[in-house]
């Protein structure tokens, strides 16, 4: 790339400043409410004036630690878990796509695209009232499950894309030497398959953990409702009482993973995102 | 029964090692649910444990996931906290477990009127009457002063309105799309003389509306004048309690109508710095206000009820346990530590009670008067039809909401319309 | 809502290639098998029989899986959208036919609901489409050194919560805890009185500006893909040309998108369309912001009318099926015009 100019220069740290302000400022204002006393809250103030990690205490050790610490627990569970079983499932179906040649592939395919489209609403009522009638209802199980509609067919999608660059000679090299499909999949195409598999992972994950309506609708005890549910359940010293500052606070709580994720892997999630297309 | 066989085959699965324990589904409270139910626990000296997990914070969201759960038959409800208005919706389909008549007659002793009604359907009591809510008026003397008001003889929303004009002040009511609503448009139904429903126990498709009466008019002038005149501030039509609250201690904070936790957080606020001594010593309360003048108000009536669900295999446990929480020494307790009045009319004589809340007895009075809300199993709907038709205030209209509400209403309690 | 925003991306990788079709890697194994030499008929049969038997081991489970999570749900709705039935009354369950369907129809609710449901779809994908293209632009042409950091700030929203969002521009708006009415109050129409919430049109605007802000990064990632697959002699030889940066943009870049574009402008709007998330935590629907995905919600889990809520949610499915059926309709004739240009 030619060296910029001053202005060139001038143009793009502008341009940054204006990218930074709008993907962080948001996070900046929840951020900066966690650390407001609760007599601040009201001044309509930005920054808070005197800082308190009050809001903080109250959630992890504090009063709403047992409301926030299982949803917290129960959320990197159950996403972790549907993404986990959601990429195994896609993996396998996504070799057979990128790899093989069988009838109904585009049926895998659409079907995968119909249910990433379908909306989550329409499901939600049966599912309640399935689940409450099996003793699902208010479970991992009962979580993991519906969010299999959620992060599977992306999964598939994206492996696909990403199995499609696998150099195709390796596997039939493998082939050659003796080894059956399953062995040329396992040894051949597998490690070069994995950081694709991360990266699906990572996205699968992120879908899960912002699920909100499957949260509200099919849980009701801290045995299994989500973050994003919890966050509806926060007090403050009564029940009339907004509990502003312990959901900033622990809106910033499960904010922060995401934050690292994206900084450790923003290339990985970029390439996972646009993959298929870039290198169509 | 079928409800009693699923619910005796699910006890017999529940032969854990040690006491039985049981789940008690309060609604968020400052912790005081929680330590009652340690307290009940040490009591009962190994008969059982209760365990507590907390319901959302809003009341129409804790019924939601109560009747949800009791519609599936949950063996794991024994104990819930219930707001009374939705109690019958969970008492008609027999999902609450019938009292036994002498905890009912130990209960129902020396407790407030508009408690006991709270707790009754079709002339049972079906829960336990556990703390009282009642809303008070709430005033800056120096306003009242200056408005000219006598604030120790029973005041009227049209001289509050007045005063707001003249003082240039704000009033500080709940206009939010929320429960808080229904509770303003009912008190003020009520306190003019009628009645939101006639004929709380009718079926869904007979259920006769009262607000196209001279009261339901009444209403819907106070609250129409109110929001169309700004007078509850450009906050109105969001606010909740803890919003009025905001705008009651800020500068042009008048009067407000609010449940007694505001006494509570009002005096965390002074200690927290928050808030000048000087507004706290301003502020004084009386009755609610009335809507006709020299007619006695009937004050919003709201608090928790204990519930024991019918599916729960250890019911007479929870019978026992919920006694032991709505014991009256532990009502005091919790009233001072948590702000939430008693529903016995004894705990009110509580030397610590009366220390910590001067205006004890204005509540025990207000609580005497109080009118609860309807008592239907489709409160539900009626509610939510009401703050559909009646919010936002600036838009009520006295000859146009009353009739908007009621053919609403009919039409959804007959699966004609949505809400 | 995002947990929706995601999938979306499904499509990106696949359909997203100038082919976009998914069918094409068969072809092309096809071919390529051809040119392999000269093979028994019956040999390439067993082979292909096998070849088949795998494939279907492997992608069978998934396949299962998608179904049972959706297929049967939406099954059960279908069929419990044609009683009368209420949990809290669980002895009253009646069947009524199409009577739900004909109640969610006639009733203004449901037209209102689909008003604003389409209102807040159309807006934000306009809006999206070029904010998204801006910063796509932005982070293809930027600079080595500021490259990661551009693409780690735009990621920053795409992976929030999106509840977690909606609290935050929440409490940015809100009339008691908000900043925004004294930073702007030199804004004609914002002052201190301003109660965002309080009214449809305001209330809309913040609605719209969370849901932007969040799945906007989405789009500019579809939108950079697209952007890659432009040819960079074409554009190089129109600076030749003398043309402008606008006349590049118009008359190279963009026409050498449209499938990238298309796709994006789908998958958003079907996200767009089952928004929720933002709705609940800002107005719970009042002032006239109730979207439809709410109405379902509050129907079957608020008021437990499961008879009414499923009917309102087969129809949200049946709404969700007619826009991809027209969009893709539009897509096709789009893809088969980019492919006649190559």
């Amino acid at each position: 790339m030619s060296t910029l100019t001053g202005r060139q220069k001038a143009g793009w740290a502008v341009i940054t400043v204006l990218v930074l302000v709008y993907a962080l400022f948001p996070v900046a204002a929840i951020a900066a409410t966690s650390f407001k006393r609760p007599s601040e809250l009201n001044q309509g103030t930005f920054l808070p004036q005197s800082p308190t990690t009050a809001n903080y205490e109250q959630i992890l050790v504090g009063g709403a630690q047992e409301l926030f610490l299982s949803a917290l627990r129960n959320s990197i569970g159950i996403s972790l878990i549907a993404t986990a079983v959601a990429v195994v499932l896609a993996t396998l179906a996504a070799y057979a796509i990128a790899r093989l040649d069988f009838p109904g592939k585009r049926l895998v395919l659409t079907t995968a695209l119909g249910v990433s489209i379908f909306p989550v609403i329409s499901i939600v009522t049966p599912l309640f009232n399935l689940w409450r009638s099996i003793g699902l209802y208010d479970t991992w199980l009962g979580l993991i499950i519906p969010y299999l509609s959620l992060t599977l067919p992306i999964s598939i999608w994206t492996l696909a894309a990403f199995f499609r660059q696998i150099p195709w000679e390796l596997e039939q090299a493998a082939q050659v030497d003796g080894a059956t499909s399953w062995q040329a999949f396992r040894k051949a195409i597998v490690p070069l398959a994995a950081p694709g598999v991360f990266t699906t992972a990572l996205i699968a994950f992120f879908i899960a953990w912002n699920d909100f309506v499957y949260g509200i609708s099919l849980t009701s005890t801290e045995a299994a409702r989500p973050v994003p549910a919890a966050l509806a359940f926060f007090t403050g010293a009564s029940q009339f009482e907004e509990p502003t500052g312990s959901i900033s606070a622990a809106a910033v709580v499960v904010t922060v993973p995401v934050v690292v994720l994206v900084l450790l892997f923003q290339r990985q999630i970029v390439s996972g995102l646009t993959q298929g297309a870039v290198k169509g | 029964m079928l409800v009693l066989a699923s619910a005796g085959v699910v006890g017999a699965c529940g032969g854990e090692s040690g006491p039985p324990t049981l789940t008690w589904y309060t609604n968020p409270d400052d912790g005081g649910q929680a330590r009652i139910a340690e307290e009940c626990t040490q009591e009962a000296d190994g008969a059982y444990e209760i365990e507590v997990s907390v319901l959302p914070r809003d009341a129409s969201a804790q019924r939601e996931q109560l009747a949800r759960r009791l519609a599936a038959r949950d063996a794991s409800i024994d104990l819930m906290s219930l707001d009374p208005p939705f109690i019958p919706e969970l008492a008609e389909p027999g999902f609450l477990a019938p009292v036994p008549q002498d905890v009912a007659d130990r209960v129902s002793e020396g407790v407030v009127d508009g408690a006991l009604v709270g707790a009754t359907w079709r002339d049972e009591l079906v829960t336990l009457p556990f703390w009282a809510n009642t809303q008070l008026l709430w005033f800056r003397t120096s306003v009242a002063e200056g408005a000219g008001l006598d604030m120790s003889a029973p005041v009227t929303w049209d001289q509050l309105i007045e005063a707001a004009t003249t003082q240039d002040a704000y009033l500080g009511v709940q206009g939010t799309k929320a429960e808080s609503l229904t509770v303003w448009v009912n008190a003020l139904v009520e306190s003019a003389g009628g009645h939101v429903i006639e004929d709380p126990e009718a079926e869904a498709d007979d259920v006769a509306l009262g607000l196209e009466s001279e009261a339901g008019q009444e209403a819907a002038r106070i609250i129409g004048e109110i929001g169309s005149e700004g007078l509850g501030g450009p906050g109105l039509p969001t606010a909740d309690e803890n919003a009025s609250l905001t705008l009651f201690q800020g500068d042009r904070g008048s009067f407000m109508v609010n449940w007694p936790f505001v006494w509570r957080a009002m005096n965390a606020a002074v200690e927290d710095g928050a808030l000048d001594q000087a507004v706290l010593d301003d502020i004084g309360w009386a009755l609610y206000p009335q809507v006709l003048e020299g007619s006695e108000s009937r004050p919003p009536y709201g608090g928790i009820n204990i519930g024991v669900g019918a599916f729960s295999p250890d019911v007479d446990l929870a019978y026992q346990a919920a006694e032991c929480i709505v014991d009256p020494a532990k009502q005091a307790e919790y009233f001072v530590s948590d702000g939430n009045p008693p529903a016995a009319s004894a705990a009110y004589d509580d030397p610590e009670v009366q220390e910590a809340f001067p205006m004890a007895d204005v509540i025990r009075q207000s609580l005497e008067q109080a009118a609860p809300r309807p008592q239907t199993p489709y409160y539900n709907e009626v509610s939510t039809g009401l703050q559909e038709t009646w919010h936002p205030p600036s838009a009520v209209d006295p000859d146009a909401s009353p009739g908007r509400a009621t053919d609403l209403i009919i039409a959804v309690l007959r699966g004609e319309s949505l809400l | 809502m995002t947990a929706a925003s995601t999938p979306a991306g499904v499509g990106a990788p696949g359909s997203g290639k100038p082919s976009g079709q998914p069918g094409r890697t068969a072809q092309e194994e096809r071919a390529h098998r051809a040119r392999g030499g000269p093979r028994q008929d019956a040999e390439r049969s067993d082979r292909a029989r096998a070849e088949a038997r795998l494939g279907w081991y492997l992608a069978g489970p998934a396949f299962v899986v998608m179904l049972a999570v959706t297929a049967y749900p939406i099954l059960q709705a279908v069929y419990e959208s044609l009683f009368r039935f209420r949990l809290t009354a669980p002895d009253e369950r009646e069947f009524v036919g199409l009577e739900n369907y004909a109640t969610v129809l006639s009733d203004r609710v449901w037209w209102a609901d689909l008003g604003v449901t389409a209102f807040i779809t159309l807006v934000t994908v306009l809006v999206e489409l070029v904010l998204g293209f801006a910063l796509a632009l932005v982070m293809h042409r930027a600079v080595t050194q500021l490259r990661g950091l551009l693409r780690t700030a735009i990621l920053v929203p795409y992976g929030i919560i999106t509840v977690v969002s909606a609290f935050a521009w929440f409490y940015a708006f809100d009339i008691n805890s908000g900043f925004v009415n004294s930073w702007f109050s030199w804004v004609p129409g914002i002052d201190e009185d301003l109660n965002w919430f309080a009214g449809q049109g305001t209330s809309l605007v913040v609605i719209i500006a969370s849901e932007i802000w969040k799945t906007t990064p989405f789009i500019s990632l579809l939108l950079l893909a697209g952007l890659a697959q432009v040819p960079t002699e074409l554009e190089e030889a129109a600076e030749v040309d003398g043309a402008t940066w606008w006349q590049r943009l118009r008359r190279v870049v963009i026409p050498n998108m449209k499938a990238a574009i298309m796709v994006a402008v789908l998958f958003r709007a079907l996200d767009a369309f089952r928004i929720f998330d933002n709705v609940f935590i800002m107005t719970n629907g009042a002032n006239g912001t109730e979207v439809l995905s709410l109405l379902a919600y509050r129907t079957s889990i608020g008021r437990l009318e499961i008879g009414l809520g499923s009917a309102i949610s087969v129809l949200l499915f049946v709404c969700v099926i007619a826009i991809c059926f027209v969009a893709i309709k539009l897509f096709k004739v789009d893809l088969a015009g980019a492919r006649g240009e190559k």
